[in-house]
């Protein structure tokens, strides 16, 4: 009882005490996607994501209810760093919702105005607002009647008047101003941001590590399957003994992850017999429905082009095909049919594309053109005499081949539940349909690297296979690998497609950054070997065409693929939808 | 003086009248709504010649450019095509969207293009030496991405090639301000408007916004309309499906023409 009491007796005394309009409160989750679409539009730098801030305590005078009731000592204040831009979770100043909803564009505005790194916040601040209610009626409007709403109901904020006049600084924050960046130093703030840092570093290498360390133990775990391991060869018990060493390592987080790479390449490339390892790996893992990755053949090795020496590395990278079996086969997934059904109604207008063919020796009807032609020409018996017309469905004539690009990064999260990965999967299930049902050629190859040594490249769909529930099975087992060796993707993929009879040939691929592996193939290295690669694409009359999530890919795609042969989404949830709108777009 | 109002961007003017004077064929490349097909107008009613338009399209075949047979009560005769006819007479020949025919089309233009200038048309067994006021002009737009088409490299080749974007802000505020009679201060709005929408660049919206939907904007504000409603209808709903994309050009409009906040 008691409790329930006490508990009343806040919820009153916050109610007194808050200003905030609750009813009319915008949510910052509700428009941040207008809102980085809007910081687009105004000049914002296009790499920074918009997040929710922190909470910052900061000394003010309080009354003594707001004191009891313990409000008004921290505030949400908007600021932003070289990374993103950080604006309050809720925002409720004003009886309007209109009023609340432009507060935060306001702040988003101002924030394109305001220089990050610049010391004296009032100057900037008063500076971007002059700017911005200059050069906008609608802010004018509206922060006219803020400021003076503001004062009206916030009596503390009078001295923002003052410095607003460019006097003394008032210590109660202006919700309309922009605050400096925490890590920045300044006196009225907690700086936790450190450690914040320190933990996100600390939680990736986690998830790195705790990628390897899977794959330690799920050889590891072959050890104890069975009695199996009684028969093998000799060589066999040194790979138990690398593992072993390799898990105790793997066990202290402190490792460096890279480190924990180059050993695991020891573990599963170690042997040298690659097939022995394979084989290995069958005995033990047979049980049924686990989804196993077979190895078609010993690999085969291509070139690589070094940029500083100007030459191919001939033969330096081993290709080693892939193919998931033991895979369920399963139907298109129910999430994914309203999107279908959506494509399909795109789909039918290209199908209705149906175009006139001409100077037939026979057809449905006369061409009159042709006809008189006869008649007027000057020596009739050398005439072709190919009368006929004929109405017939385009024939597209095409092949496309989709690489998609599976590195350890496609692990990351768009949100909590939903994986790039998983986007991946849906995109790729949703356009071999469309492809499907367009009777389009297609294959689906996924692609990732440890070195050159081992670059794997999955078959998800060749051009002689057709489409079908085992397809998508494979599409649904496929597993974030290692890293992204472009250009030797590139390369693989150009070979085959490069067999197809097809007049127009398309490379498409599916990437979620640069390129880049453990060894040199990083930067410039990685950027001019899959240059070279495109180059080599193109040659051979095959078009390729990159669709990217990777925001920053804006500068070094134009680079790499020219500038009307690359697509950047920015958000990877439209991925799906936006994939085959694209290969629409590219064929029409 | 002539009558169609041009404003040179940069140097087009005076490189159309270089290559005119050499004979050379020209390529235009730019963006929908900058003022390609007006440049040409300008141009021909500058060097007194006239201008035969062909808009290219997938059905377009050779014929169409160079002449077909017809009919009358005589028999057969031969008609001239447009092509034909530029290269008969003199004038400039300009296939506008020449990326949309179909490859083969445009192969007929080779002969034309080079030193040869000579149009062979097979079907009356005739070479037609070009009038020395022919001009070759055609245009397209590189913006839309496709596979299927494209200009052959052998055709690419044959041209002079003229860049175009949108103009400066200063010269599209002048355009703004003589094509629809808007004043000064609309017109800049309007160009602001435009240059933060053409900052979005490709990835959220397929193309920004032109010039020439400005000018809708800018003769609909004339007109008496309201300058928010204007932009909306001209610019906001051309440019975009998206909800969220749309959302967000609306608050941009919002922002440079109020709508009152208290409604």
């Amino acid at each position: 009882m008691d409790e329930k009491v006490g508990k009343f007796w806040d919820k009153y005394l916050t109610k007194k005490v808050s200003r905030i309009h609750k009813k009319e409160e915008i949510l910052f989750s509700d428009i941040n996607k207008t809102l980085k679409l809007f910081y687009h539009l105004l000049g914002g730098d296009k790499g920074k994501e918009l997040h929710i801030t922190d909470k910052r305590s900061i000394k003010t005078s309080r009354t003594l209810l707001e004191k009891i009731s313990g409000n008004g000592e921290t505030f949400f204040l908007p600021w932003q760093d070289e990374k993103g831009l950080y604006l309050p979770a809720s925002l409720g100043y004003f009886p309007l919702k209109t009023h609340n909803e432009m507060h935060y564009y306001w702040l988003v505005a101002l924030l394109t105005q305001v220089n990050i790194k610049g010391s004296n916040r009032e100057a900037e601040n008063q500076k971007g607002v002059r700017v911005l209610i200059k050069k906008y009626a609608g802010f004018r409007e509206f922060y006219t009647y803020a400021h003076q709403y503001l004062l009206n109901h916030y009596p503390e904020l009078s001295t923002i008047e003052s410095s607003l006049e460019g006097s003394s600084a008032g210590n109660y924050p202006n919700p309309l101003w922009i605050y400096p960046s925490l890590s920045s130093a300044n006196k009225l703030l907690d700086s936790d941001d450190e450690e914040e840092v320190q933990r996100q570093n600390d939680e990736q290498r986690k998830s790195e590590t705790l990628q390897m360390k899977k794959k330690s133990e799920q050889i590891d775990d072959k050890k104890e399957t069975d009695g199996l391991l009684m028969f093998l060869p000799e060589s066999i018990m040194s790979l138990m003994e690398q593992v072993k060493v390799d898990r105790q390592e793997n066990d202290s987080y402190d490792e460096d992850a890279l480190y924990n790479a180059e050993d695991l390449d020891e573990i599963t490339l170690g042997q040298k017999d690659a097939n022995l390892s394979a084989r290995l790996k069958m005995d033990l893992d047979i049980s049924a429905n686990s989804i196993e990755e077979y190895p078609l053949g010993k690999g085969h090795f291509i070139d690589e082009w070094d940029y500083k020496k100007e030459v191919y590395l001939k033969n330096y990278v081993c290709i080693k095909p892939f193919i998931s079996i033991h895979t369920e086969p399963i139907a298109l997934p129910k999430r994914l049919e309203k999107m279908m059904r959506r494509i399909q109604s795109e789909l039918d207008l290209m199908e209705l594309d149906r175009i006139k063919r001409d100077n037939l020796p026979y057809g449905d009807e006369i061409n009159i053109d042709t006809w008189i032609d006869y008649k007027g020409h000057q020596n009739r018996s050398n005439h072709p005499q190919r009368f006929f017309e004929t109405y017939e469905r385009k024939m597209r004539d095409m092949s496309t081949l989709i690489l998609a690009d599976v590195s350890l990064s496609t692990e990351a999260g768009i949100t909590q539940e939903i994986r790039v990965i998983d986007m991946i999967k849906d995109s790729l299930m949703v356009f071999s349909e469309s492809l499907y049902r367009l009777q389009d050629r297609f294959a689906i190859y996924t692609f990732s690297s440890i070195k050159n040594t081992k670059v794997n490249f999955h078959i998800i769909k060749n051009f002689k296979e057709k489409y079908n529930d085992d397809i998508r099975g494979r599409i649904d087992a496929i597993k974030p690998g290692y890293y992204t060796r472009l250009g030797a993707g590139i390369r693989e993929s150009a070979k085959i497609l490069e067999k197809q009879q097809s007049a127009n040939k398309l490379l498409l691929i599916l990437s979620d950054g640069k390129p880049n592996d453990v060894d040199r193939y990083d930067g410039r290295y990685g950027i001019e070997d899959t240059k070279k690669a495109i180059e080599e694409v193109k040659k051979k009359g095959i078009t390729p065409f990159c669709i990217t999530i990777d925001i920053e890919a804006k500068e070094y795609l134009p680079y790499l693929f020219g500038r009307n042969s690359y697509a950047l989404i920015r958000d990877a949830k439209k991925l799906p939808k936006v994939l085959p709108e694209i290969y629409m777009n590219l064929t029409k | 003086m002539s009558k169609t109002y041009y404003l040179p961007q940069s140097n087009e003017v005076e490189l159309f009248k270089a290559a005119e004077g050499m004979n050379l064929p020209i390529l235009i490349k730019g963006p929908t709504g900058c003022g390609k097909t007006r440049f040409i107008e300008a141009m021909g009613e500058m060097l007194g010649r006239e201008i035969y338009t062909v808009v290219c399209h997938d059905d377009l075949s050779a014929a169409d450019l160079v002449g077909r047979h017809l009919i009358d009560e005589n028999g057969t005769y031969w008609q001239d095509g447009p092509l034909t006819k530029a290269v008969r007479n003199g004038g400039i020949c300009y296939l506008d969207e020449i990326i949309e025919a179909r490859k083969d089309t445009t192969v007929v233009l080779h002969s034309l293009a080079d030193y040869r200038r000579v149009l062979p048309i097979d079907r009356t067994g005739e070479v037609i030496e070009a009038h020395p006021d022919f001009m070759l002009v055609v245009s397209y737009n590189p913006g839309y991405q496709n596979v299927l088409k494209g200009m052959k490299p052998s055709t690419k080749q044959r041209f002079i090639s003229l860049s175009f974007d949108y103009p400066k802000a200063d010269v599209e505020k002048k355009v703004l301000m003589q094509e629809s009679g808007i004043d000064e201060k609309i017109a800049q709005k309007l160009v602001d408007i435009a240059g933060e929408i053409r900052r979005l660049g490709d990835c959220d919206i397929q193309e920004a916004v032109s010039t020439r939907l400005l000018i809708y904007a800018g003769k609909l504000i004339t007109k008496g309309f309201d300058p928010y409603q204007a932009c909306i209808h001209s610019i906001v709903e051309s440019l975009s499906d998206e909800e969220d994309v749309l959302e967000v050009l609306e608050k941009l409009i919002s922002l440079h023409f109020t709508k009152s906040l208290n409604v």
